[in-house]
């Protein structure tokens, strides 16, 4: 799905991301770990070629992101609220999602209900717009928007984080759920190690924009990373 | 309790300018705002100085303090109507300050003290004293022009401080907007006029001085009374809150009929109705619905067709201008959002040209009443309207790829602040959409004639219709080059 080869960022002459090679194989759930300024958003921007990479190429489905906007109809992300548009309530900004990956409005309407128990009654149908939705709704909405049109590849940085346990729970089991029913490509970012172990069958380990440790998770995944970082 | 003094806001403010992104860019917006400023200061020197001149050699028996009352009244409501759109709490500012041991009291009275500096207060001081310093020499009267010169400035400084009541609370905007429109319409039906009698005011004030205690007092009591309110209105889930807003713009189904387009335009059309920061840009575009009449009322100006060209190019193109040349910022908010969809660059850019387009359309309609100037008026600003509607907008669009500032949707630009995402290179961009057009009417009118001139700005206009796919290509391809740049800056 996707492949990464001798890709490089540099700031002002300053290394932040160095991987020599990467793959991820289409329907992995992978995961990626790291301290702060570890590199982790570098590495999701540059796969969304939001930056431009000082060398090497990242590849989706053989699509150079930087050479061609062909990865855009497989590809699908949430980074941050940045990624919503503010003015907009929330079945509209399903609507504008629908409508750019061929799915119809009706079929958003009855789509979405299966996302009931996960809103908690939170999202539909309140009457406002997004900018004034809390943080962790704002999250809420944005996440399920990247399932819309079922993307072969869902890009997620810190889902987990501002959410209520409850969600966090349901979100764990929702992205197991489309992997195994789509074979959705997940890439998760997340500070929490136990959520990230429990939900990706691969993890990678960055730290100062290098690859330090590229694990298939086991129920001793945990356990290692956990004794990584408390030294 | 530590104090937080008027100083260490100014300190704050002095700082937030000097460490924010893009330095070198402000400070050279504030040198020109600067020199701008002084050109203003310069103009309104010579209008308070030489307005003495002219009142007094227009109507030399009567004292131009009589003349300049009865206008006052207007002054103020415009003034106030104004600042209601441009002067709002510093929300940004205050809030930090609330989880500071810092008395609320002093917060107010520090953003009392900061609204002070305002552009608005300054108009009156600018024009206003030079004419009073002029007048006490001229006229050996000095108490009674500097009293009525206090009156007019507390006035003023009301309503710099009550407008802080009106935008928060809607029961005294009620008031306020009822009794504007009581005022007219007793102006319009009835004898009563609120200007004469606040003429009268003004000129029992001057004549007798004790009754500037009145305005004095109105000052007093706004100063206390926006204080009290401001003091009430320091909580999050008050004054500092966001507005709680209805969903408007709901069924724009209308625009679904537009294949592949109609989703960009209905979400532009929310866009601009849903943002404070849009709608104050829009209304400004309309404002140029109305350029036209400096010129057509003059002589002076019909006989010359090419500066009529140039009104033309604002008439028609208002909106176009201000909204276009915020392209892409507008959407600056959740550019990487939209730069992962899947979107073309092509499409997005040319449902923005199609907004552009049809409110050229719509502008050229409504200047039909420009009729009322002659038919060579109305030609004039049809084929404006033609080259603002094919090659205006699109050299609009093409300008956007160099503006890389981001918009904050809803927040208010304070006055002048528009001027944040100005730059050199839109500055540049003025000659292909000013002095092209004027050019290609200047060109064949000097050589075969006023309808030779038409057919050359029409003729150009067309040419941009005819090469525009070609020329949207172009765009498209400096828009992706300079993607990451803008994504970076639109990111800060």
């Amino acid at each position: 799905m996707i492949k990464i080869n001798d890709l490089s960022k540099k700031y002002a002459g300053q290394t932040v991301l160095q991987i020599p090679e990467l793959l991820i194989p289409k329907g992995q759930r992978f995961g990626l770990v790291g301290n702060n300024g570890a590199g982790k958003t570098t590495l999701f921007s540059l796969i969304l070629d939001l930056i431009e990479s000082s060398s090497g190429s990242i590849t989706i489905n053989g699509i150079d992101v930087q050479k061609s906007e062909a990865w855009k109809p497989l590809t699908a992300a949430f980074i941050d609220e940045s990624y919503l548009i503010g003015y907009l309530t929330v079945e509209e900004y399903y609507y504008f999602l629908g409508n750019l990956r061929g799915v119809t409005k009706s079929e958003i309407d009855q789509w979405v209900q299966d996302f009931e128990p996960f809103f908690n009654g939170e999202i539909l149908n309140q009457k406002k717009y997004l900018r004034d939705f809390s943080k962790g709704n704002q999250k809420k909405a944005g996440i399920v928007g990247t399932l819309i049109g079922k993307p072969e590849l869902v890009v997620l940085d810190e889902p987990f984080a501002n959410l209520d346990p409850t969600t966090q729970i349901r979100l764990k089991k929702l992205i197991r759920e489309e992997a195994e029913k789509y074979g959705t490509t997940f890439l998760i970012s997340s500070h929490d190690l136990t959520h990230v172990t429990e939900v990706c069958d691969r993890i990678v380990l960055l730290e100062k924009g290098m690859t330090i440790k590229d694990i298939k998770t086991t129920p001793e995944t945990l356990k290692e990373l956990e004794f990584y970082f408390s030294n | 309790m530590n104090s937080f003094s008027l100083f260490d806001s100014i300190k704050f403010a002095k700082k937030k300018f000097f460490r924010a992104p893009q330095l070198e860019l402000k400070l050279a917006i504030r040198i020109l705002i600067g020199f701008l400023a002084l050109y203003f200061l310069a103009v309104f020197l010579i209008l308070g100085i030489g307005g003495y001149y002219i009142l007094v050699k227009e109507n030399p028996d009567k004292d131009p303090v009589f003349i300049i009352n009865p206008i006052l009244a207007l002054y103020f409501a415009a003034d106030l109507v104004i600042r209601y759109f441009f002067q709002s709490i510093p929300v940004t500012e205050v809030k930090p300050l609330m989880l500071l041991p810092i008395p609320k009291k002093r917060i107010v009275r520090g953003v009392l003290i900061r609204s002070l500096g305002s552009f608005f207060n300054l108009i009156p001081i600018v024009i206003l004293l030079p004419f009073c310093i002029v007048f006490s020499i001229e006229k050996h009267l000095a108490p009674s022009i500097w009293i009525w010169f206090i009156a007019i400035l507390s006035l003023s400084l009301s309503s710099n401080f009550l407008v802080y009541l009106i935008n928060k609370s809607k029961r005294s905007a009620v008031v306020f907007f009822c009794f504007f429109v009581a005022a007219f319409i007793l102006e319009k039906f009835t004898s009563f006029s609120l200007i004469d009698l606040f003429a009268k005011g003004m000129n029992l004030i001057y004549e007798e001085l004790y009754w500037v205690s009145v305005p004095l007092l109105f000052l007093f009591c706004s100063v206390f009374v926006s204080a009290r309110f401001l003091r009430q209105q320091l909580y999050l889930d008050k004054g500092l809150s966001k507005k709680k807003e209805r969903i408007v713009g709901a069924n724009l189904n209308f625009f679904d009929r537009w294949e592949g387009m109609g989703f960009f335009l209905k979400n532009d059309i929310r866009l601009i109705i849903r943002n404070i920061r849009a709608r104050q840009v829009v209304l400004m575009g309309g404002l140029f619905l109305f350029y036209g009449l400096f010129f057509f009322t003059q002589e002076y100006y019909l006989e010359s067709p090419t500066v009529l060209v140039f009104a033309g190019l604002f008439i028609t193109g208002g909106f176009m201008i201000t909204f276009g040349q915020y392209v892409p910022a507008w959407d600056s908010e959740y550019y990487s959002f939209l730069m992962c969809q899947n979107v073309s660059y092509k499409k997005y850019l040319r449902s923005k040209l199609y907004l552009m387009m049809f409110s050229v359309l719509i502008c050229s309609i409504l200047s039909v009443p420009y009729i009322f100037f002659g038919a060579q008026v109305m030609l004039i600003i049809w084929a404006t309207g033609i080259f603002n509607f094919t090659l205006g907008s699109m050299i609009t669009l093409y300008s956007g790829a160099f503006n890389a500032t981001p918009i904050k949707l809803n927040i208010k630009a304070k006055a002048f602040e528009n001027t944040k995402n100005f730059s050199f290179i839109q500055m540049l961009f003025i000659l292909p959409k000013m002095i092209l057009p004027v050019l290609v009417f200047f060109l064949p009118y000097k050589f075969f004639g006023f309808y030779a001139g038409l057919i050359g700005l029409t003729f150009t206009g067309l040419l941009g219709l005819l090469f525009q796919n070609r020329l949207l290509n172009i765009i498209v391809k400096t828009y992706l080059q300079k993607k990451y740049q803008t994504l970076s800056s639109f990111n800060k």
